[in-house]
């Protein structure tokens, strides 16, 4: 054959240009010109994006000699991208944690303990129970960045526009659902997003029947009559064409673009209220925060709670550099200007004081909204087990199952306590 | 594929080519460059193949987190696998589902381009390579985005024909995925184009003059001189497409929605081991996905002979 010897000599080539990769790829980390890098890696929405940027310019400025490297990605993708990572023993320097992240992260020793670090990163000036959800076994594995609950998203402008009165703070899931129905009629638009694949709309109808997702034992805290009613509810709902239909709620991927209410093909949608700012660029300046809907006896499911952490990978080279960049995010005066409530409310006191009255735009209705609620809502639930991350995608799946008509409520809802119980075992 | 194909045996050492000649220069030495040349693929062989699979085969057994230490459960994984787990089953389904729509669907297309291209006069070149492009893009996640957005609501299919999305109904998603593949065709269709051009003219030519029509002088000439070329594709897309990842995790944003109807084996192998985390679980998986591979070419193999016909073995 002709082209034989070419073939090889290119074969050849290839392999060792492989092995080149190979060896670059072991070594060629940390250093940058002398200078230390760090990566720093989180989740959210191009504001936040934009914001988290400004911020790390500015720290870059103040350290030169400490570079930080940034990527983020929606949170579906970040978190599997995390998990992949430290599963090599990969993780991040600096990284964006969520509550349910936290137990095992830090029991899998992911994480470092910031404790250590102490004389660079101060955290007199955070709420002592705020920061007490981010310690296991006495260690401080992760520092809350904000403090965040759940809302309500529309668009004011279109609801009065549709004639539907615009809600109210203590309205209850009848109400919601009725108001839903209403704008259904009068738009030809579904109302919000099919509640029925969140885990999150979920738990706070479930605590305003007085129960919980999960027993302190670990175990779950509902049966499957409760999740049965849940889907049966929105099932309904979708059915009427209340809410969206099972082609739009299954495009959900965890980005406000992919919502029905980022796609323009619905009036509202379930949200935490930092990051609803994300729908502004689509839906203007109507958009607006009201309370998640109350059970039909006045109590409330929703909760406070601490909006996400930042942590620091327990293999990082530079865990001083790592730390320092953790306090500038969290007790930097200038940050805190750029960063505003992107992250949620900020958890320094002082920052908050300083920060909260000259909040402009979208950060402003977060803080109202927050005021607004403040002291009317029950107390969070403890830091959920470590086989919640994937009960979460396992909820969505089982209602996919529902809202395509492939399984009843009551089917779907023994399919999920039986993949839950297996997963909490 | 003729006789010159048979690679050059490399020289042996004494034995049965004759007496060893004692003190031969050089016979160590040039042994010793063999490994020097082989290292690379020894290394690479052993340190990114080896390993990993008699780890994952010892992690099969284990119920394994990736954060704390492997706890030996026996054959646990894989009983709940085969006996607890609906979901296993389901994904298992629609990989086959898929396999049995792609891989036919991709052949097809790739062996009518060649035919078209053998009987192209000029710029053949061009469009061979215009036609393989697919095939290097298309493991792409870009192109798999680029295919979401296509075949969603509103996405260009939508607008043309009409029809809403495809990826966000369960009963179109897994054909929306297929197409993905079958544009790839450009990979089998450079071996099919190959394999036409060894056919002699003169078989055509006869037939021609005998009156055959073309129908009859593909289905008696091209696809029996063409078997072994057939078979070779065949064998190398169903393993491939057994396997296939990418574009379902783009086109379902990695949950192999919508209802699981593109929960391929390796998505939910990849949901099991990264996002639940029970890496155990996946090992098992990957295993009982390799022998069913195994299992499948061997099935091929073994109706091959009915069916592929190889130009030497005439008279035999």
């Amino acid at each position: 054959m002709p082209g034989n010897r070419t073939t090889r000599s290119c074969a050849l080539l290839v392999t060792l240009a492989l092995s080149a990769l190979l060896t670059a790829c072991g070594g060629g980390d940390h250093t940058g010109g002398g200078k230390v890098t760090l990566r720093y890696t989180w989740w959210g929405n191009p504001d936040r994006a934009a914001r988290t940027d400004q911020a790390v310019a500015l720290f870059k400025k103040k350290h030169p000699g400490i570079d930080v490297q940034t990527s983020f990605a929606g949170y579906d993708a970040y978190k599997q991208k995390l998990a992949t990572q430290a599963a090599g023993g990969d993780a991040p320097d600096v990284m964006q944690l969520d509550y349910r992240m936290i137990d095992q992260y830090a029991s899998g020793g992911v994480l470092l303990d910031l404790g250590e670090r102490s004389g660079v990163l101060r955290t007199d000036d955070i709420d002592q129970g705020l920061l007490a959800t981010g310690r296991l076994d006495g260690r401080q594995f992760a520092v809350p960045m904000g403090r965040g609950t759940e809302a309500v998203v529309y668009d004011a402008t279109q609801w009065k526009a549709a004639g539907v009165p615009l809600p109210k703070a203590d309205w209850t899931w009848e109400e919601w659902a009725d108001a839903m129905r209403a704008l259904a009629k009068r738009t030809g638009k579904p109302g919000s997003t099919d509640p029925g694949q969140s885990e999150d709309a979920f738990e706070v109808w479930l605590r305003g029947q007085g129960k919980s997702l999960y027993t302190e034992g670990r175990g779950l805290g509902f049966t499957a009559d409760d999740l049965t009613r849940w889907w049966t509810f929105s099932d309904g709902l979708r059915r009427e064409g209340a809410v969206s239909s099972a082609e739009q709620t299954t495009q959900l991927d965890g980005s406000v673009e992919n919502t029905p209410l980022g796609r323009s093909t619905a009036l509202s949608d379930f949200n935490w209220d930092a990051p609803s700012s994300g729908y502004q660029a689509i839906v203007g300046e109507g958009l607006t925060l009201t309370p998640m809907p109350r059970a039909e006896d006045g109590t409330p499911g929703q909760y406070f709670k601490p909006s996400m952490f930042i942590g620091a990978g327990a293999t990082t080279s530079h865990p001083e550099e790592a730390a320092k960049l953790i306090d500038f995010m969290i007790n930097d005066e200038d940050a805190a200007k750029i960063l505003g409530a992107s992250r949620g409310i900020p958890v320094n006191e002082t920052i908050r004081k300083n920060v909260v009255p000259v909040l402009e735009g979208f950060d402003r209705t977060v803080a109202t909204y927050q005021a607004s609620v403040e002291g009317k809502l029950n107390a969070p639930p403890q830091a959920p087990p470590s086989g919640d991350s994937a009960l979460q995608n396992t909820f969505t799946r089982d209602y996919d199952q529902v809202s395509f008509g492939r399984m009843s409520p009551r089917e779907a809802a023994e399919n999920y306590i039986t993949e839950a119980k297996a997963e909490l075992r | 594929m003729t006789t010159t194909d048979i690679p050059v045996t490399p020289a042996r050492r004494g034995g049965a080519t004759g007496p060893k000649r004692p003190g031969r220069p050089g016979g160590r030495r040039r042994e010793g460059a063999a490994w020097v040349f082989l290292s690379p693929w020894v290394l690479g062989a052993s340190v990114l193949t080896l390993l990993p699979m008699a780890v994952s085969l010892y992690l099969s057994f284990t119920d394994y987190d990736m954060f704390n230490a492997p706890s030996w459960v026996g054959l646990r994984n894989y009983t709940q696998m085969f006996t607890e787990d609906p979901r296993y089953w389901r994904s298992v389904g629609a990989t086959l589902r898929y396999v049995v729509i792609a891989v036919p669907l991709q052949l097809a297309v790739a062996l009518a381009v060649a035919m078209a291209l053998k009987s192209m006069r000029r710029g053949r070149a061009f469009y061979r390579s215009a036609f393989y492009a697919p095939s290097l893009l298309g493991a792409s996640m870009s192109i798999a985005l680029v295919w979401r957005a296509i075949f969603n609501d509103g996405g260009t299919v939508d607008n043309l024909l009409g029809t809403g999305g495809w990826v966000n109904r369960p009963e179109w998603a897994l054909f929306a995925v297929a197409l993905l593949t079958v544009w790839q065709f450009g990979a089998p269709m450079v071996i099919f184009l190959a394999g036409l051009q060894q056919i002699p003219g003169e078989l055509y030519e006869a037939a021609s003059v005998d009156g055959a029509s073309r129908w009859r002088q593909f289905l008696s000439i091209t696809l029996p001189m063409l078997s072994p070329v057939v078979f070779f594709n065949l064998v190398l897309q169903t393993i491939q497409a057994f396997q296939v990842f990418t574009p379902a995790f783009a086109v379902s944003a990695g949950k192999g929605g919508p209802a699981d109807s593109t929960l391929f084996y390796t998505l939910y192998l990849y949901d099991r081991g990264f996002v639940a985390s029970h890496m155990g679980y996946a090992s098992a998986m990957a295993w009982v996905l390799l022998l069913a591979i195994g299992a499948v070419t061997a099935v091929l193999f073994r109706t091959s002979r009915s069916w592929v016909f190889y130009a030497d073995e005439e008279g035999r």
